[in-house]
C-alpha cells in the first residue's frame, strides 16, 4: 500500500482526507466514530461564545436526479459550552493519538479574546488551529466569521494575535465571498499564518417557493442568505487554491475544501497544491463511511501511477495553471464524430448551429441514413458539442496540426508593440 | 462567405504580399479589426490591409513574431 500519510505545516495524519469543521464534528461521539471508519483528521465544529440556532437550516439542489448537487446552510458555530467540547476532544485525542484534532476557532476581532480560547484549547491536546474567517451568516452580522474574512488587515491582525499565543501549527480559513483570495491569503501569511484552507461556503439563496413565496430554507416566512457548498461549488473552490498555490508570495501549505465527494476530487485538489483535503457534504450526504472508498481508491490510484508516498505528487498540476495571456493562440482542436457510437441524437448539431459556429452538418448516407459530420475548418475547437453529447466516445476533440509556432496573447502584444 | 473563406481569402493577401517581398511595418488595431501597413524590402513601397478574422489576426501576428525573430 501506498503511504497515505501527510504532514501539513507540523500536523501529522495517516492519510489526507479530514472530515470539514461543520456537523460532522460536532461530538467527541461523532468524530471518534469517524476516525474509527477511517477518516485521518477531524477540524472540530468550529468553537467560540456558544450560539444559538433556528430551526430548519438546511437545504438542498437536487439537479437532474442527482441529490445535494450543492447544499446550503445557515447554521452558526457551536452551541455548545466550551468546556464540553473541549472535554471531549481531549478523550478523542487520548483514544486516537495518530489522528489529527485541529480545534476551529472563531471569537471577535479582540486580542485577549483570541489569547484566551487558544490557550483554553492547546491545553486538552489539539494538534493544530483553524481559524474561521469564514461562515458568511449569522457571526458575519456580528462582524466575525466573514465580515473579518473580508478584510486583509483583519486577517493579518487576528492570525497575529493568535501566532502570539499559539503553540501548535496556525490554518487560516478563508472565505470564497471576495473577489481575490489570494490578498486574504497573503494577509495570513503576512500574520504569520503556518497554513491556509479553502473555502469556507459561498452566499446563497437557495430558492423561492413557488407557492408560499417563501424563501426556501425559511423559518417562521422568513429567510436569511446561507452559505453554499457540496459538488457545486468544486469549481470554484479548486481555482482558489490553484490561484493561491501558484502565488509565489502564498508559500505556506494549503488545506482543499469545497465540494470534494470522492478520492479523484481530492486528488485533483492535492495535483492542485493542496497538501490534504478536509470533507463536509459528501459525509453529511453519504455518511463517515464513504472513506473506505476513498482510501482505497486513492491507494489503487498511486500504485498505477506507480508513486510510493501521496506527498510525491502534491502541486504536480500547479505549474500547467497560468494566466490566459501565456496560453498557444495557434493550438487547435476539431471535434469528431464516431457514427458507429453516434445515436444521431442531434444535440450537437443544435448546439453548434444554434449557439456556436454551425459547423457540424446533418448528411445523408448513400444507404439513406443520416449522419452527423464536423467541417472541421470551422470548427473552433469550443468542446460544446462533446460536452452536450449524452453518448460517451460518440464525440473526440481531436488535436489539429498547428501551421504556425506556438504564440501567446502576450507574446503577441509583445510584438505588436514592435510594430507602432 | 464561410469565416473559415473569409480567413482564406486574408490569408492570402497578407502571403501575396510576404511573397513579393513585403514586411509588416506596422499594426493598428480598433474595433474594425487590424489595418496592417506592409513595406517593400528593397523599394520602400506601402501597402496597407484590413484584417477582420480572427484567425487572419493570428495569422499575420505569428508572421510579424517571426520577422522579429529573425
Ligand atoms: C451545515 C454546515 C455547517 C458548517 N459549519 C461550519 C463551521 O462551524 N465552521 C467552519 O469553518 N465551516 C463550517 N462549514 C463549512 C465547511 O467546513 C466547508 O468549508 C464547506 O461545507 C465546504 O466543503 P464541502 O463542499 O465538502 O461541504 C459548515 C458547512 C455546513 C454544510
Amino acid at each position: 500500500m501506498a503511504d497515505l500519510s501527510i504532514n501539513l505545516a507540523g500536523i501529522k495524519s495517516p492519510n489526507p482526507f479530514w472530515l470539514a469543521s461543520a456537523p460532522p464534528t460536532n461530538s467527541g461521539y461523532q468524530v471518534q466514530r469517524a476516525f474509527d471508519a477511517g477518516w485521518g483528521g477531524a477540524v472540530w465544529k468550529t468553537l467560540g461564545d456558544p450560539i444559538l440556532n433556528v430551526s430548519s437550516r438546511f437545504a438542498a439542489v437536487s439537479f437532474n436526479g442527482q441529490r445535494v448537487a450543492g447544499f446550503n446552510n445557515i447554521e452558526l458555530i457551536t452551541d455548545r459550552p466550551l468546556e464540553v467540547n473541549l472535554k471531549e476532544i481531549y478523550e478523542t485525542k487520548k483514544r486516537f493519538p495518530n489522528h489529527a484534532i485541529i480545534a476551529s476557532l472563531m471569537v471577535e476581532p479582540k486580542q485577549e479574546k483570541w489569547h484566551e480560547i487558544v490557550k483554553r484549547v492547546e491545553d486538552v491536546g489539539v494538534d493544530g488551529l483553524e481559524l474561521n474567517f469564514g461562515c458568511p451568516h449569522g457571526m458575519a452580522e456580528r462582524g466575525m466569521g466573514s465580515a473579518s474574512g473580508q478584510v486583509p488587515s483583519l486577517v493579518e491582525k487576528q492570525t497575529y494575535w493568535v501566532k502570539e499565543a499559539a503553540r501548535t501549527p496556525v490554518i487560516v480559513k478563508l472565505t470564497p465571498n471576495i473577489t481575490d483570495i489570494t490578498v486574504t491569503a497573503e494577509a495570513a501569511v503576512n500574520g504569520g499564518a503556518d497554513a491556509i484552507s479553502m473555502i469556507n461556503t459561498i452566499n446563497s439563496l437557495m430558492g423561492v417557493d413557488l407557492d408560499t413565496w417563501n424563501t426556501i430554507p425559511h423559518v417562521a416566512g422568513k429567510g436569511a442568505h446561507g452559505g453554499y457548498c457540496g459538488p457545486a461549488v468544486k469549481p470554484i473552490a479548486l481555482n482558489m487554491v490553484a490561484e493561491c498555490a501558484r502565488n509565489p508570495r502564498i508559500s505556506v501549505p494549503i488545506s482543499g475544501i469545497g465540494g470534494i465527494s470522492n478520492w479523484q476530487d481530492a486528488v485533483e485538489f492535492i495535483l492542485m497544491g493542496a497538501t490534504g483535503v478536509q470533507i463536509c457534504t459528501a459525509a453529511m450526504h453519504h455518511g463517515f463511511r464513504i472513506i473506505e472508498d476513498m482510501i482505497e481508491g486513492l491507494d489503487h490510484y498511486l500504485e498505477q501511477k506507480g508513486v510510493s508516498s501521496l506527498t510525491e505528487i502534491i502541486g504536480k498540476s500547479v505549474p500547467r495553471y497560468s494566466d490566459w495571456g501565456n496560453l498557444d493562440l495557434n493550438y487547435n482542436i476539431a471535434a469528431q464524430i464516431n457514427t458507429d457510437v453516434c445515436i444521431n441524437c442531434n444535440k450537437c448539431h443544435i448546439a453548434c448551429e444554434d449557439t456556436s459556429h454551425q459547423c457540424i452538418d446533418m448528411l445523408t448516407g448513400e444507404d439513406g441514413r443520416s449522419y452527423l459530420k464536423v467541417r472541421e475548418e470551422d470548427c473552433v475547437g469550443c468542446n460544446l458539442c462533446a460536452i452536450v453529447c449524452p453518448v460517451d466516445g460518440a464525440i473526440t476533440m481531436v488535436e489539429t496540426a498547428a501551421s504556425q509556432p506556438p504564440m501567446t496573447w502576450n507574446d503577441r502584444q509583445a510584438a505588436l508593440n514592435t510594430a507602432k | 462567405m464561410s469565416e473559415y473563406k473569409e480567413f482564406l481569402t486574408e490569408k492570402e493577401q497578407i502571403d501575396d504580399l510576404i511573397r513579393s517581398g513585403y514586411r509588416i511595418q506596422s499594426v493598428i488595431e480598433n474595433l474594425d479589426g487590424a489595418f496592417v501597413n506592409f513595406t517593400h524590402k528593397d523599394q520602400g513601397h506601402c501597402k496597407s490591409l484590413h484584417i477582420g478574422t480572427a484567425n487572419a489576426r493570428k495569422y499575420f501576428s505569428s508572421i510579424l513574431m517571426q520577422q522579429n525573430n529573425g
